[in-house]
C-alpha cells in the first residue's frame, strides 16, 4: 500500500452520493424525495439504478424529472442491464445539457465486459464532436453507420461496474473513467486494484485516470459488523478503504432501506461524512478534496515552456490543451486558438495569481480574454497563456436612485440588458448579445442607443482593475483619475479590468425595425440612407448592411433600426423616411425591450477556428464619392461583409479629449470583413482616404499606422505617456498597443 | 362531413431545440401558462441538434402544474415498447396523469439505421407498431392476473411482470398517413396526430383519411367516436386576412371551427417556437372557436 500513499491515494476527490430506490414496491416519487433530500444534506450525486426489467420507476424519466427539482446534485444513471447505447448517449447528454452539466453514467456488464466495453465506445463516439463527419463503428455487440455526433454539456464520467468481476475492473483500468462495486465483495478491493492499475498502465493511461467508488448498504444504530453502529464506528470501516485503497466514491444504497431512508440519509452526512472528511485530511497530503489528475493522453499535449507545476493554486480553473474544457475557452467568436494554458480568474486575487503566473513567462504571449469576441483584441494565442475572466460575471444594481451598477467583465451584453429591463434602463453596447463586457466597454461600444445615449465608455463612472505590477486599483474620476481617462477607449493597454462601474440610461420600450430594401443603385442608396439617418432625430439609430448583386439577386440592404420610444407613432414618424428610401423587399417593426433586441445570440458557447480579417473607417458623411468608392467594392470579391453603424448624436457631444475615444465628430461607422489581408486592404484602400480615423474594436489589422488612426496625437502622446507609468514592460500587447513614451517606435 | 363531437383541445408543438436548452422548457412553461391543454414535441433521437425528446418530456413534466404533454410523434423504432411503456407509466405516475403517448412508427430508415436501429419496409413498419402498442397496453394492463407474454414477429417479450399502471389511461395517439396505417390507427389507437403540411392534398384530405380510420374501428367492433383526431398545423398571425390560417386570431378561430365542424378534427396543436403565437392560440382562439364550435353543434 506504501506506491499507493506515495501516489497521494489517487488523489481524487471524496465523493458522497445516494442510490436512490427504485425497483418493484417502490412509488414513483420516493426516489424523488430522496434525490431532493440528498441534495438539501450536501450529497454529491445521486445514483438511480436502471432497471427495465423492473416495475420500478424508469431511472432516465427519473433523472429528467430530478434535474427539473434540483440544482447542484449530480445525476447518475446506473445502467445495469444493457440499454441500446446510441439512444443512451442522446439521453445522457441531454440530461447533462439540461442540468447544465450534472450528469454521469455507470454501465453494468451484465451482457459481458465485451459488449460493455463497445457500449463505452459507442458513447463516447457519439459524444465527440471535436472531430467532422459521421460516427461509424462496428463491433461485434454494436454498430453505427454514419450516425451524427453531438456531445454532452461537460464530460460525463463512464464509471464501469464491476463489483466480482475480474473482467469488468479490466475494462475498468483500459475505458472507464472510474470503477464501482458494492463492497464488501468476494473480489478484494486490493484484487481489484492490481488489475484495474495493470489493465490502466497496458493502455497506457495512468492509474489514477480510474476513480474507485463503493457502494455500501447498512444502517446506524447497534453494531452487527461492517457498516453499523456508531457514526464513529462507521468512519473507522470507511477510513481504510479511502487511505488504504484509495476509494474516493462512497455511495449509500437505499434501495433496500424501508421508508425513505430519511433518517440514515441525514445522520450519514451529518455525523459520518464530516468525520470521516477530518480524518481523511488528517492522513492524505491532498486530504479529501484531493487533487485533478491530469491524463496520459492529456499531459502529452501540453506546451514546451509553459511551467505547469508552478500554476498558481488559487484560480478558478486551469485549462490545459488535454483538457476536455480547454476547447471552450481556447479561442472565441470569431477566432481559434491553441493556447498553451488557459487560467480561469473568478476574483481580483486570483487575476493577481494568474498575471504574476504570466509574468514568469516573459518569453510567451498573454492574452485576456472576457466574452471571447475580440476582432482588434486577441483574446487566445498559440502556445502561450490566455488569462480568463468570463466567469466575472456578476451584474448589481448598487443604486438604484442613481442608476449606478456595477457589471463584472465576463458578463455578456444580452445577460446585462435582461438584468437592466426589470429597472426599466438600459445600456447601450453593440447589437449583438453574446458580446462581453470586458473587451467592448475598455474600447468604446458603438451600440443601438448611440446617437440618443452615446457610446458604452460614456457611461462608465469607474472600475477595478489589476495593472501590469499585481497591483488592484480603483480608477475614476477621483482615484487616479488618468487610468480612468485611458480606460475609456484605450482600456486594453492598461490592465486586466475586474469590474465596471456604469450609470445606465432609463429606457422604457423601444422601437426596432428590419428594413430589406432594394439597393440596386447601391451608391444612391447609401447616399440618401446616409442624409436621412444624420438628419434623422437622436432617439435614432440604424445599422446597414449591404449585400452586393450575386447569382441573379440585385443587391439589397438591410437595415436594423432602433428608435427610443415604445410610442408607436413616434416609431413610425421616425421611420417612415428610412422606409421610403427605396422599394422595400421586407420589413418588419415592433416596440419591444431593449433586452428582447439584444437577447440574440445562442447561448452556446463561441468556437471558432478561423482569424477575422476586418478594417473599420469613421466616417463624417456619406458622400456620393465615398458611397461610389463603396459600391466598387461590394461589386469586387474581396468583402463578404459590409456595414454602416451610425454614430454622432450624443457620442459627439462628449470632448474628444475627455476619454481616450478620439473620433467623436463622426457620424458613421463602417466595417469590412474579408476573407484574406491582402486583398481586402486592397479593397479598402478605396476606402481610406474618406475616413476620419477608426474603432480599434472593429479592426484585425497589425498595420503600422492603425494606432495613429484610432488616436489623435495629443491622446496617443498621453497614452504613450501612461503606458510607460503603468504598463513599462508592455506586458499587455494583445489589443492595439502603444509604446511607452521611452522607447523609439510604437509597434 | 363528419363532427365527431369530441371537446375541442388546444396545444402547442415546440421544436425539442438543443440549444439554447431551456428554450423548449420557457415555451412549454409559456403554452401552459397562455392555457393551452398540451405541449408537444417531435422525436428524431438520429438528431443531435435537437434534445432527446423523452428526457426532455420528463424534464417539462417536472416544470409545469397543469398542462398534459406527449412526443408528437416518439419514434417506436430507437425505443422499444416495453421499455417504454414502463418509463411511460412512471412518467404518467410523477406528474399525475398528464402523460399522452403520441407513437409513430418511424421514417428516415437511413438515420435509424445509422443509430443501430432496425430498418424495417413501409409493410413491416405498420405490424410492428402494432405490435408496440399492444406490449404497451399489456405491461400497463395490472388489472389482469400474471405475467404478460407477448411473442410477435418484431418484439418478444417473454413472461414480464406488468405493471407499473399508469396513473390515468394513457391515450395513444398515432401519427399517421397511408391507409393501412390509418387503418390501425382506428383499431388500435385511442387518437390520430397527424401534420398538416404532410396531409396528401391538405386539408380535405382529412375526409378520406376519417374514413379509413373509421374502417379499421367499425372493423374490430369499435366506434369512430373512439379515436379522438388531433392535428398539428402551422400558419401565422397577421393583421390582413390571408389564406388558411394566415390572419387574425378571429379569423384562426373560425377556419379552425370549420375544420372541427366539416372533419372531425378536435384538437389543434400550434407548431411555432414563438411566445407570442402560443399566447395567442390559447387566449385568443382557443376560447373563440370553443364558443363558435359550441353555437354549431347547439
Ligand atoms: C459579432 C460581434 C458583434 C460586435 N458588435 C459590436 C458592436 O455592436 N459595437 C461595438 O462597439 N463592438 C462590437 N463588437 C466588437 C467588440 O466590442 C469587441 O470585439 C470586444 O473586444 C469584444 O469583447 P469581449 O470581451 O467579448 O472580447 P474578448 O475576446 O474576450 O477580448 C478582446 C480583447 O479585449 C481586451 N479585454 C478583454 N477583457 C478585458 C478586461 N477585463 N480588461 C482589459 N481588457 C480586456 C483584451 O485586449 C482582449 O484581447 C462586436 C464583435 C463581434 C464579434
Amino acid at each position: 500500500m506504501n506506491a499507493l500513499r506515495d501516489r497521494g491515494n489517487y488523489a481524487h476527490r471524496l465523493e458522497f452520493g445516494v442510490r436512490a430506490a427504485a425497483g418493484d414496491e417502490y412509488d414513483a416519487e420516493r426516489s424523488v424525495r430522496q434525490a431532493v433530500l440528498a441534495e438539501e444534506l450536501g450529497y454529491d450525486v445521486v445514483a438511480l439504478a436502471d432497471r427495465p426489467d423492473t416495475t420500478g420507476i424508469d431511472a432516465l424519466t427519473a433523472l429528467g424529472w430530478i434535474a427539473a427539482r434540483t440544482s447542484k446534485i449530480k445525476l447518475r444513471a446506473d445502467v445495469l442491464t444493457p440499454r441500446d447505447p446510441a439512444l443512451l448517449a442522446r439521453t445522457i447528454a441531454s440530461l447533462d445539457h439540461l442540468s447544465g452539466g450534472r450528469a454521469a453514467l455507470v454501465l453494468g456488464t451484465a451482457a459481458g465486459a465485451g459488449a460493455a466495453g463497445e457500449a463505452v465506445d459507442v458513447i463516447r463516439a457519439l459524444w465527440n464532436t471535436s472531430r467532422t463527419g459521421t460516427v461509424r463503428y462496428s463491433g461485434h455487440f454494436y454498430r453505427l453507420s454514419g450516425a451524427q455526433p453531438g456531445s454532452p454539456a461537460h464530460q460525463v464520467p463512464i464509471t464501469v461496474l464491476g463489483d466480482d468481476d475480474r473482467a469488468a475492473a479490466d475494462l475498468a483500468g483500459r475505458k472507464g473513467d472510474g470503477w464501482t462495486a458494492s463492497y464488501p465483495a468476494e473480489l478484494s478491493l486490493g484484487d481489484a486494484a492490481v488489475v484495474i492499475d495493470r489493465a490502466a498502465e497496458l493502455a497506457g493511461r495512468d492509474a489514477r485516470e480510474v476513480r474507485r467508488e463503493l457502494l455500501i448498504r447498512g444502517g446506524l444504530g447497534v453494531r452487527e459488523g461492517i457498516f453499523t453502529g456508531s457514526p464513529a464506528e462507521w468512519v473507522s470501516d470507511l477510513l481504510p478503504l479511502v487511505v488504504d485503497h484509495g476509494v474516493s466514491g462512497i455511495v449509500l444504497d437505499l434501495t433496500e432501506v424501508d421508508a425513505d431512508g430519511k433518517d440514515l440519509l441525514t445522520r450519514f452526512a451529518q455525523e459520518v461524512v464530516p468525520a470521516l472528511k477530518a480524518g481523511v485530511d488528517k492522513v492524505l497530503p491532498d486530504g479529501w478534496q484531493g487533487r485533478a489528475v491530469r491524463s496520459r493522453a492529456a499531459l502529452a499535449r501540453r506546451a514546451p515552456g509553459v511551467d505547469y507545476d508552478d500554476v498558481p493554486a488559487d484560480v478558478a480553473e486551469v485549462l490545459e490543451p488535454g483538457d476536455p474544457r480547454y476547447r471552450r475557452y481556447r479561442g472565441g467568436y470569431l477566432r481559434g486558438g491553441t493556447p498553451g494554458i488557459v487560467l480561469r480568474a473568478e476574483t481580483d486575487d486570483q487575476v493577481v495569481e494568474a498575471l504574476a503566473y504570466a509574468r514568469r513567462h516573459p518569453h510567451l504571449p498573454l492574452a485576456r480574454r472576457s466574452g471571447g469576441h475580440g476582432i482588434s483584441g486577441r483574446s487566445t494565442n498559440a502556445g502561450g497563456i490566455v488569462i480568463d475572466v468570463s466567469g466575472m460575471n456578476t451584474i448589481e444594481v448598487i443604486d438604484e436612485a442613481t442608476r449606478r451598477v456595477r457589471i463584472g467583465p465576463g458578463a455578456r451584453w444580452m445577460d446585462v440588458a435582461a438584468a437592466l429591463l426589470p429597472y426599466g434602463w438600459a445600456l447601450s453596447s453593440g447589437d449583438y448579445g453574446g458580446v462581453g463586457v470586458g473587451g467592448l466597454a475598455t474600447a468604446g461600444g458603438i451600440g443601438y442607443l448611440s446617437r440618443a445615449h452615446g457610446l458604452t465608455i460614456d457611461h462608465l463612472v469607474g472600475v477595478r482593475m489589476v495593472l501590469a505590477d499585481g497591483s488592484i486599483v480603483e480608477a475614476n474620476e477621483v482615484e487616479n483619475p488618468d487610468l480612468f481617462w485611458a480606460v475609456r477607449g484605450a482600456g486594453a493597454n492598461f490592465g486586466i479590468v475586474t469590474s465596471f462601474e456604469f450609470v445606465v440610461d432609463v429606457v422604457g420600450d423601444v422601437g426596432y425595425a428590419e428594413l430589406t430594401h432594394d439597393a440596386s443603385d447601391t451608391a444612391g442608396f447609401l447616399v440618401d440612407w446616409g442624409s436621412v439617418v444624420e438628419d434623422a432625430p437622436r432617439a435614432l439609430t440604424s445599422f446597414l448592411v449591404v449585400s452586393p448583386a450575386r447569382r441573379g439577386q440585385p443587391s439589397y440592404a438591410q437595415s436594423r433600426t432602433m428608435v427610443d420610444s415604445g410610442d408607436p407613432e413616434t416609431v413610425l414618424a421616425h421611420l417612415q423616411p428610412l422606409a421610403d428610401i427605396a422599394p422595400l423587399l421586407a420589413q418588419q417593426a415592433q416596440i419591444l425591450p431593449y433586452a428582447a433586441v439584444m437577447a440574440n445570440a445562442a447561448d452556446q458557447d463561441p468556437r471558432s477556428a478561423g482569424e477575422p480579417v476586418s478594417r473599420s473607417g469613421l466616417l463624417a458623411h456619406i458622400t456620393p464619392e465615398f458611397a461610389d468608392a463603396a459600391a466598387r467594392v461590394l461589386r469586387g470579391d474581396a468583402v463578404y461583409f459590409f456595414q454602416i453603424r451610425s454614430v454622432g448624436g450624443a457620442v459627439s457631444d462628449v470632448d474628444p479629449d475627455a476619454t481616450a475615444y478620439s473620433n467623436r465628430a463622426a457620424n458613421f461607422s463602417v466595417v469590412a470583413m474579408g476573407r484574406d489581408d491582402a486583398s481586402l486592404d486592397e479593397a479598402w484602400a478605396q476606402l481610406s482616404p474618406y475616413f476620419d480615423g477608426q474603432y480599434l474594436s472593429f479592426d484585425s489589422s497589425l498595420r503600422p499606422g492603425r494606432l495613429e488612426d484610432t488616436w489623435s496625437p495629443s491622446t496617443l502622446a498621453r497614452l504613450r505617456d501612461l503606458k510607460a507609468k503603468y504598463d513599462p514592460d508592455i506586458v499587455f500587447d494583445d489589443n492595439f498597443a502603444v509604446l511607452p513614451t521611452t522607447t523609439e517606435k510604437d509597434n | 362531413m363528419t363532427d365527431y363531437g369530441h371537446d375541442l383541445i388546444f396545444g402547442s408543438f415546440v421544436t425539442p431545440v438543443s440549444t439554447p436548452v431551456q428554450r423548449p422548457v420557457e415555451l412549454s412553461v409559456v403554452s401552459e401558462r397562455a392555457g393551452l391543454d398540451v405541449v408537444s414535441f417531435q422525436d428524431h433521437p438520429y438528431m443531435p441538434a435537437l434534445q432527446d425528446t423523452w428526457t426532455l418530456l420528463s424534464y417539462v413534466a417536472a416544470r409545469t402544474e397543469r398542462i398534459r404533454f406527449t412526443g408528437n410523434v416518439l419514434n417506436l423504432p430507437l425505443r422499444p415498447p416495453a421499455v417504454l411503456a414502463r418509463a411511460a407509466a412512471g412518467l404518467d405516475q410523477l406528474s399525475g396523469g398528464r402523460f399522452e403517448m403520441g407513437i409513430g412508427a418511424g421514417g428516415f430508415w437511413d438515420a435509424i439505421g445509422a443509430m443501430g436501429g432496425q430498418r424495417l419496409d413501409p409493410g413491416d413498419s405498420v405490424l410492428a407498431l402494432e405490435e408496440g402498442i399492444q406490449i404497451m397496453r399489456g405491461l400497463w394492463d395490472t388489472s389482469q392476473p400474471g405475467g404478460f407474454s407477448f411473442d410477435g414477429e418484431f418484439y418478444q417479450v417473454p413472461n414480464a411482470k406488468r405493471g407499473p399502471a399508469p396513473a390515468h389511461a394513457i391515450p395513444v395517439r398515432v401519427g399517421s398517413y397511408k391507409p393501412r396505417m390509418l387503418r390501425l390507427t382506428g383499431r388500435v389507437g385511442d387518437g390520430w396526430l397527424p401534420t398538416l403540411k404532410y396531409l396528401p392534398e391538405g386539408i380535405t384530405s382529412l375526409a378520406w383519411m376519417n374514413e379509413h380510420i373509421d374502417e379499421g374501428a367499425l372493423a374490430v367492433g369499435r366506434k369512430p367516436t373512439d379515436v379522438t383526431r388531433y392535428l398539428n398545423i402551422d400558419g401565422r398571425f397577421s393583421q390582413a386576412a390571408g389564406g388558411l390560417f394566415d390572419g387574425p386570431p378571429q379569423q384562426w378561430a373560425e377556419q379552425i371551427a370549420d375544420v372541427a365542424l366539416a372533419y372531425g378534427i378536435s384538437g389543434f396543436l400550434l407548431m411555432s417556437d414563438d411566445p407570442a403565437d402560443l399566447e395567442l392560440f390559447g387566449r385568443e382562439v382557443a376560447p373563440l372557436t370553443r364558443e363558435l364550435v359550441a353555437a354549431e353543434r347547439d
